[in-house]
């Protein structure tokens, strides 16, 4: 397998000798995508044609935390109180979705290994009671096999740092348990001042079992150390562009340049809070995250359910298909939405896969601790 | 032929299903989870009970792994999982020897291809935090069994070794049972109070096991099972596994431990450190003080009297290697089971008898717990039940 990231093989020859993954691995190229709408039909029309053959891959949503307040909820047939539910996001077009783990109450120090159990339970529960609808997936292939049977494919994930308990055997159980996302932000070994060195063994870890780390709301200097010692692409589950709108979580122009060369994927946050107030201030944060990062590092974020709020025409999930006919409007190649819904975050989730399969050949399981490593 | 000889080709055929092993813990402790610093591939009998050529001499062909935690703990949850962790990297070191099991067919395959089935058992109610969501969570990594108690009382059930609390299990204690029902967990009775026992066993609607209990009217000791409970055993399908631990079969031990923990505590240990220092402090005090040796036919003895009280269905093995100090002479560590069937066979065990009791009333008693399981899960959704709703 390290093969493929030998410079001598060829990624055709690669292809050719043994094949080892499957073939929407290969990063489809611009001149290889085939057009699915009318250049004709009206910008809404094409980006529904669009979503139909590349849905939306969803990077936040809170919903686990809002049903849990919940005394009684159908998300099958539509649920008022929340702003996903399987009708409106079938109607977004929506295809996959990451369902944050974060505790209501804050990264949280003991307790919050048993809390997030809680939470998994339960948002495994909820896939579970909605078979009709969603379905649990923990690769790029499960998600893909889930949208071939009509279902919202399901991601466990961001959990926050505190999940670990400080702990590389809670993070591999964890993600035994599904776990496929953690925000390395809030405790001690990733704080403002970076990673500690318990904090760099975690990302090796998490890069040996194949979580993707999520550096949104993570320091400067832990978001620098990661984008370089990462062997796996990473994620901004929820970073806009600071040039537009000075957020903490929103990046500089200069990371995101940095995380455009790491090849790795800042999905832009549909709050009003972080991106702006209308449609065409989330599209200008993607217009200029995709001019600096580039088209493979951009995507969406819908962050619904968080208790945010969200920009004019963008209040529930089903809204996706303005926001993708706005970006039409603006020229926007259909190759560029295309790899913005749902080829971004595919290349992602294979690419974790690939650096743990890698990464198990040559490392066993990490039995580092945190005093041995920070004292 | 001897009857050890007898005793080791019955053991082939039949294998012994271990209900306890604390090797996780014995592990964590000595070596801070350094499998390579204790490696059971080879002869550990230096720090040791357990080690596989002693497993494989011993004829176990499947291993309840217990993945116990103190309950004084500050986050029993997380050491779970690490203790989970540790099992599961033990299976991967020697996937030629222990082969990951989950269900009664998993032992079965294990023993026709020759590998020793590796079971989970977490031992102490403390563990899931008061949630039956951490519950489902261990079940998730594998735990086949829950010990609702260790030394120490739950909020919601009593232990055999505390003052009464909440007299047996509380309302969210039977729903613990009952979540363990629809999930196929089995409900371990070991550590429990008789009154927790008898709650159980009105609550539960699957075979429960005693992973390592002996017999109340041999050796009165709270760790032991009472005859009343006992003789439930048939109605409910259950199995009681016999342990070796000499402080509970043996009246003297009882007596001679009481004042050995004594001692401990004096010395300012925890009356169970088994680290070097804490032996170092009970080795001094058992050379001023002989201590009454339990042997194989101390065990024997409760193993007659559990199956006149239980029935020959409902009797299992589960040694606590590694969790204990001290065993019975001749059954010094996980090779000295066939010491154990040998001296049954001289009791005129006949060999059907002890098949049952080494292998075939455990697999019996996990494979029904599954049936169960599955016509619940089909019936009942998970519980979301808390501490906080039931019990106020």
């Amino acid at each position: 397998m390290a093969d493929l990231q030998d410079d001598l093989h060829s990624a055709a020859e690669v292809g050719r000798v043994d094949d080892p993954l499957p073939e929407e691995a290969v990063v489809v190229g611009p001149e290889d995508y085939e057009p699915v709408s009318d250049p004709d039909d009206t910008p809404l029309t094409r980006a529904r044609a669009v979503l139909a053959a590349h849905p939306v891959a969803d990077g936040y949503s809170g919903l686990p935390a809002a049903l849990r307040r919940l005394p009684w909820y159908d998300l099958d047939l539509g649920e008022s109180a929340v702003d996903a539910d399987v009708p409106r996001l079938r109607k977004g077009q929506v295809g996959a979705v990451f369902w944050s783990l974060h505790l209501p109450g804050g990264p949280g120090g003991d307790g919050a290994v048993g809390a997030t159990l809680e939470q998994l339970d339960l948002a495994k529960a909820v896939v579970a009671a909605h078979e009709q609808g969603l379905r649990p997936a923990r690769t790029a292939g499960e998600v893909a096999d889930a949208r071939n049977c009509g279902r919202v494919a399901v991601l466990f994930g961001p959990a926050g740092a505190a999940a670990l308990g400080d702990s590389l055997s809670v993070l591999r159980s964890l993600h035994t348990l599904g776990l496929r996302v953690l925000t390395l932000a809030g405790t001690s070994w990733a704080g403002a001042a970076g990673l500690t060195r318990f904090g760099e063994e975690v990302v090796r870890e998490m890069n040996r079992v194949g979580i993707v780390p999520d550096l949104s709301h993570a320091s400067t200097p832990t978001i620098r150390r990661v984008l370089t010692l990462s062997k796996a692409p990473v994620l901004f589950t929820r970073s806009a562009a600071r040039a537009l709108r000075p957020h903490p979580a929103n990046l500089p122009d200069d990371l995101l340049a940095e995380v455009g060369r790491a090849k790795g994927l800042c999905l832009v946050p549909l709050t009003a809070e972080q991106a702006g107030p209308g449609v065409r201030d989330v599209a200008d944060h993607l217009d200029h995250v995709r001019s600096l990062a580039g088209p493979e590092c951009v995507g969406l974020s819908g962050t619904y359910d968080t208790g945010s709020a969200h920009p004019q025409e963008l209040h529930d999930t089903s809204c996706y298909p303005r926001l993708i006919a706005e970006l039409l409007r603006r020229g926007w190649e259909e190759s560029d939405v295309a790899l913005l819904t749902w080829g971004n975050v595919q290349r992602v989730l294979r690419g974790a896969d690939f650096a743990a399969h890698t990464a198990q050949q040559r490392r066993p399981p990490s039995t580092a601790t945190i005093t041995a490593l920070d004292g | 032929m001897t009857s050890l000889d007898d005793a080791r080709a019955l053991l082939a055929e039949f294998p012994v299903v271990d209900g306890h092993n604390d090797l996780p813990w014995a592990l964590r402790e000595q070596v801070r989870y350094d499998l390579a610093a204790r490696d059971i591939a080879g002869d550990q009998s230096a720090h040791l009970h357990t080690d596989i050529p002693r497993l494989r001499a011993g004829g176990v062909g499947a291993q309840f792994w217990s993945v116990y935690v103190r309950a004084d703990q500050p986050d029993p949850v997380p050491a779970t999982l690490e203790q989970i962790d540790c099992v599961r990297r033990l299976l991967e070191r020697h996937p030629r020897d222990l082969a990951p099991a989950l269900t009664a067919a998993d032992m079965e395959a294990a023993r026709a291809e020759g590998r020793i089935a590796s079971l989970m058992g977490a031992e102490g109610g403390h563990s899931i935090g008061d949630s039956l969501g951490v519950l489902r969570g261990l079940y998730d990594l594998g735990v086949r069994y829950l010990t609702l108690t260790h030394n120490h009382n739950v909020a919601w059930a009593d232990s055999a070794t505390d003052e009464p609390g909440v007299g047996g299990l509380s309302a969210f204690g039977r729903e613990v049972v009952r979540e363990m029902n629809r999930l196929g967990m089995l409900v371990d009775l070991s550590h429990v109070a008789a009154t927790t026992m008898r709650d159980a066993l009105d609550a539960t609607s699957a075979p429960v096991i005693f992973s390592h209990s002996s017999a109340r009217a041999v050796c009165d000791h709270p760790r032991n099972i009472p005859d009343d409970v006992l003789e439930r055993l048939p109605a409910n399908g259950g199995v009681a596994m016999v342990t070796f631990v000499p402080k509970f079969v043996l009246q003297a031990a009882v007596d001679w431990t009481a004042a050995a923990d004594e001692n401990m505590r004096a010395h300012g240990f925890h009356h169970l450190d088994t680290t070097a220092e804490g032996m170092k402090v009970h080795r001094a005090f058992e050379e001023t003080h002989p201590r009454p040796v339990a042997t194989v036919s101390t065990v024997a003895d409760h193993l007659d009297h559990m199956r006149e009280v239980a029935g020959i269905d409902h009797l299992g093995i589960g040694g606590d290697y590694d969790g204990t100090a001290f065993t019975p002479d001749g059954l010094g560590d996980v090779s000295a089971y066939p010491n154990l069937i040998a001296e049954l066979l001289d009791r005129g065990w006949s060999r059907p008898d002890l098949a049952k009791l080494t292998w075939q009333n455990a697999v019996r008693v996990l494979g029904a717990a599954e049936d169960v399981s599955r016509d619940l899960r089909a019936s009942r959704a998970p519980s979301h039940a808390t501490l906080a709703s039931l019990d106020g």
